[in-house]
């Protein structure tokens, strides 16, 4: 009996390691098979991933670095991190898994003082001390055997939305190491053509010289930039095209721009109905501050609206018209945040949540091939107004109606037809060219200019110029997406998309519309009362001193009358408002914390009492 | 295919649940507690992140169900043998894997009904704003996987002893454990002691990892792997002990 006993009781241990062990085989070898639930297809590579690793004709090695046995002295908050890791090490395995054995992954855990740790600081990949005798890294290393390497200095979990790209952009440059070149070509002084000793010269003698602007500065940091001459007839040698505020351009610029595409060129394109900074040195009367490249963009699939201008009450920015003029909401500052990126999931505008951009232009889609990156939110539309009339915000704002949204950029990318089938004749001469595209080319335009000026997209610091938003890294990732291939600019953001509580966003914006009406009146109020007052001040002379003072007293004491009435309202709508939101929230959570219970009760008191009752009769 | 059998222990079970405020209780307290955690006022409350999905509410199924699911399992077999009729049971012409299959079936039906009890969650969320369906199902599925996997834990400490105190304190600690499995400082108390791969393999065991996938979305073939594994692993446990009392 005992024998039987130990030998049962043996066959449960064996039983439990036999059960550890399956489980370790599953969790190792398992994890290759998986399906993504996921609406925003979060756990699968893209096909421009894919076709990146699938074109790698050199093998590459990533090395992997994660402190996991630091990670698991730390607290319990760095669980998120291990998550993390399993993530970006699963995702990394599927790209090891297309390249066709061009890849190879090795994770490394550097502990301290090992070579590991060494190698790890050297590469450049971030360290964190997580105690004096613990570091923590989670980076990684993409090098080929020639010594190009390329790293990623600190894997995020924040950036999760990045990830693929940062890796595929990674991989990418690793296979195609040169510096890219890219060609401006514009209307407006973005690169300055002076000597940089002239420059100094004229700086001792007291002269401002001409400078480049802060965006090209930053831009130059990156990439190597070539002037492209606005009346060049042949635009090659280049990665990126940069054309910006595209006025007055003569046919043959265009016609060299058309080429340039149908020849698989990348494009950025920035237009804008009237560009603010577009000052004329001597101002005309005819002087126009629009641009526009009709022909080529309705070719291309999307085309500017000309004359209106887009605006939206939700995304209004602060400003003023005056130095002296109060700071006021104004429709032409459209001040985006998530709302106008987030929808439309491309890279190159997500997690950009802070863009300033003033008086853009609306962009129509022609084409399918053209997709939008960048918009108003729903109640954006579009508005015309003359110069006069933008000087009047509040006028401005009153004519507004809200629309369906309207569309700032878009991204366009495929095989085009030439915009100048028959060619075009220059001085007497026949210029001819490609008809069709030879290789696809992608294109993105955005309908402003002023967001890229240092006023608009930088601030002044102690330090020199600093980002004042995200205007230079919307241009920065439009540049950066454009001279990478065309597989890489397919690359989808992996947002996680927001979803929100539309029925709590509508109540609020519903408060915020009525606030903003009561704000309007109490303005109003506050001028009418003021103008009163200064007609009084002019009527003033010795004579009636006395009782315009008096009637100032009393126009003073019944505008206080009224702000206090109007303050009282707003209060009001705020409060009902917040009321409306908690009423909601409080009902939901009886409805999913006691509803269920309360039936359950109720069924279980009526279903033993039928039973107790049936139990009673039969016995 | 099913036996007679097993369909008939299995419909006495469940009708023993409803008869006795057991499972009543059970789902009553599975539905306050979740819906009471998941719109606490706290910083991870449902109404304060307004995000239209369910891991506010998926979170703290675990830690629900460390308690709850032990709670029910105690009595699986331990009750049986506190009050004798397990030779009852024993004695009849079922055999002891369909005893064991009908019992935890049985339970596992009832955590199921308390999932499906939560649906006015699922109305909040529709209601609210555009949820991704795709990850909420997942999200429900792994919590149905976990229920079963504490309930076959539980069926196997409840065959081990006649006590239910101590049935559900061995439970609780074991789902304790393997909950915590891939938790930094457990790792670092194990590294310290244990090579690396008893580490890993130790790791592999962390029910919250499996979880977490399954609630985020990603349906990988080694988390249901690890659910049915455990499941089985812990009910053939179960039937080998009371074969072994059988015996006795």
């Amino acid at each position: 009996m005992e024998k039987k006993k130990r030998e049962n009781y043996l066959i449960v241990l064996l039983a439990g390691l036999i059960m550890i062990f399956l489980i370790y085989i599953g969790s190792t070898w398992g994890n290759k098979l998986k399906w993504d639930f996921t609406e925003e297809n979060l756990y699968r590579l893209s096909s421009g991933s894919i076709n990146v690793v699938k074109k790698l004709n050199s093998p590459l090695r990533i090395k992997l670095y994660y402190s996991k046995t630091a990670a698991n002295k730390g607290t319990e908050g760095i669980r998120a991190f291990n998550n993390y890791f399993t993530y970006v090490k699963d995702l990394l395995l599927e790209y090891v898994g297309h390249s066709r054995n061009n890849l190879t992954l090795e994770i490394i855990d550097p502990r301290p003082d090992t070579g590991d740790e060494e190698n790890a600081i050297t590469y450049g990949i971030r360290k964190f001390n997580l105690s004096e005798t613990e570091s923590y890294f989670f980076g990684m290393v993409v090098e080929n055997d020639v010594g190009t390497e390329k790293i990623i200095e600190f894997f995020d979990p924040g950036e999760k939305d990045k990830l693929e790209y940062a890796i595929t952009k990674t991989i990418y440059s690793v296979a195609r190491p040169a510096k890219k070149k890219i060609g401006i070509l514009s209307s407006l002084p973005l690169q300055s053509d002076l000597n940089p000793y002239l420059a100094q010269m004229m700086r001792m003698q007291g002269k401002n010289p001409p400078e480049s602007w802060a965006i090209t500065e930053l831009l130059s940091e990156f990439y190597q930039i070539e002037k492209i001459d606005p009346m060049a007839q042949e635009i090659k040698g280049i990665d990126v095209l940069l054309v910006v505020h595209p006025k007055n351009f003569t046919e043959k610029i265009k016609w060299a721009i058309d080429q340039y595409v149908l020849g698989g060129g990348n494009l950025l394109l920035l237009v804008d109905p009237m560009a603010v900074i577009d000052r004329p040195v001597n101002p005309s009367a005819g002087f126009s501050r629009s641009s526009n490249l009709p022909v080529l963009m309705e070719n291309w699939g999307v085309k500017l609206e000309e004359g209106v201008f887009v605006g939206d009450k939700s995304l209004a920015g602060l400003g003023r018209v005056t130095p002296e003029a109060p700071p006021a909401k104004m429709l032409q500052i459209v001040s985006c945040d998530e709302r106008c990126t987030s929808p439309y999931k491309d890279i190159t505008t997500t997690g950009l949540y802070d863009l300033v951009f003033l008086l853009p232009g609306s962009l129509k889609i022609l084409d399918k091939k053209a997709v939008p990156i960048l918009g108003t939110t729903e109640i954006g539309n579009t508005f015309s107004a003359s110069e006069f009339e933008l000087n009047d915000p509040i006028a401005l704002w009153h004519k507004f109606s809200g629309g369906e949204g309207r569309v700032m950029g878009v991204k366009i990318m495929g095989m085009f037809s030439s915009a100048f089938p028959k060619g075009i004749t220059v001085e007497t001469k026949k210029l001819t060219g490609l008809t069709r595209s030879k290789r696809e080319a992608s294109i993105i335009v955005i309908a402003d200019v002023d967001f890229i000026h240092h006023q608009f997209a930088f601030k002044e610091t102690l330090f020199g110029l600093a980002l004042a938003n995200d205007n230079a890294n919307l241009f920065l990732n439009s540049v950066e997406n454009l001279s990478g291939s065309t597989d890489l600019l397919s690359i989808r953001s992996k947002g996680v998309k927001k979803r929100k509580f539309n029925v709590i966003d509508e109540i609020e914006l519903e408060a915020d519309k009525e606030t903003a009406e009561t704000v309007t009146r109490i303005n109003a109020s506050i001028s009418e009362a003021q103008t009163e007052l200064d007609k009084l001040g002019a009527q003033v002379n010795e004579g009636n001193l006395a009782v315009i003072k008096s009637q100032a007293l009393n126009k003073k004491r019944e505008l206080d009358k009224r702000l206090a009435f109007y303050k009282g309202q707003l209060r009001e709508v705020k409060r009902q408002g917040r009321e409306k939101i908690e009423n909601i929230g409080r009902f939901f959570q009886y409805l999913n914390t006691l509803l269920i219970p309360l039936l359950l009760i109720m069924g279980g008191l009526i279903y033993n009492t039928i039973r107790s009752r049936r139990n009673a009769r039969e016995v | 295919m099913i036996s007679n059998s097993l369909k008939t222990i299995f419909k006495r079970e469940v009708k023993g649940y409803f008869s006795t405020p057991l499972g009543y209780v059970f789902i009553i307290i599975f539905l306050f507690s979740i819906g009471y955690v998941t719109f606490e006022p706290g910083r991870g409350s449902f109404f304060i992140t307004r995000s239209a999905d369910l891991s506010s509410f998926f979170k703290y199924i675990p830690w629900l169900f460390i308690f709850l699911v032990p709670a029910m399992a105690m009595r699986l077999w331990a009750e049986e043998r506190r009050t004798g009729t397990i030779e009852l049971l024993l004695t009849l012409p079922v055999s002891i894997r369909e005893a064991v299959l009908a019992k935890f079936f049985a339970a596992w039906f009832v955590i199921l009904l308390s999932l499906l009890g939560t649906f006015p969650m699922l109305l909040t969320v529709a209601y609210l704003g555009n949820p991704d369906w795709g990850v909420i199902f997942l999200g429900y599925l792994g919590s149905f996987l976990l229920g079963g996997a504490f309930l076959a834990i539980g069926s196997f400490f409840s065959a081990l002893t006649k006590n239910q105190v101590i049935s559900f304190i061995l439970t609780v600690g074991t789902c304790y454990i393997l909950t915590m499995a891939g938790s930094p400082p457990i790792l670092e108390f194990l590294s310290a002691v244990f090579p690396k791969y008893v580490v890993s393999l130790f790791e592999s065991l962390s029910m919250l990892n499996h979880f977490d996938s399954l609630s985020k979305g990603l349906l990988r073939f080694s988390d249901i792997w690890f659910y049915a594994v455990m499941m089985f692993g812990w009910l053939v446990g179960c039937g080998l002990l009371l074969k072994e009392n059988k015996a006795n």
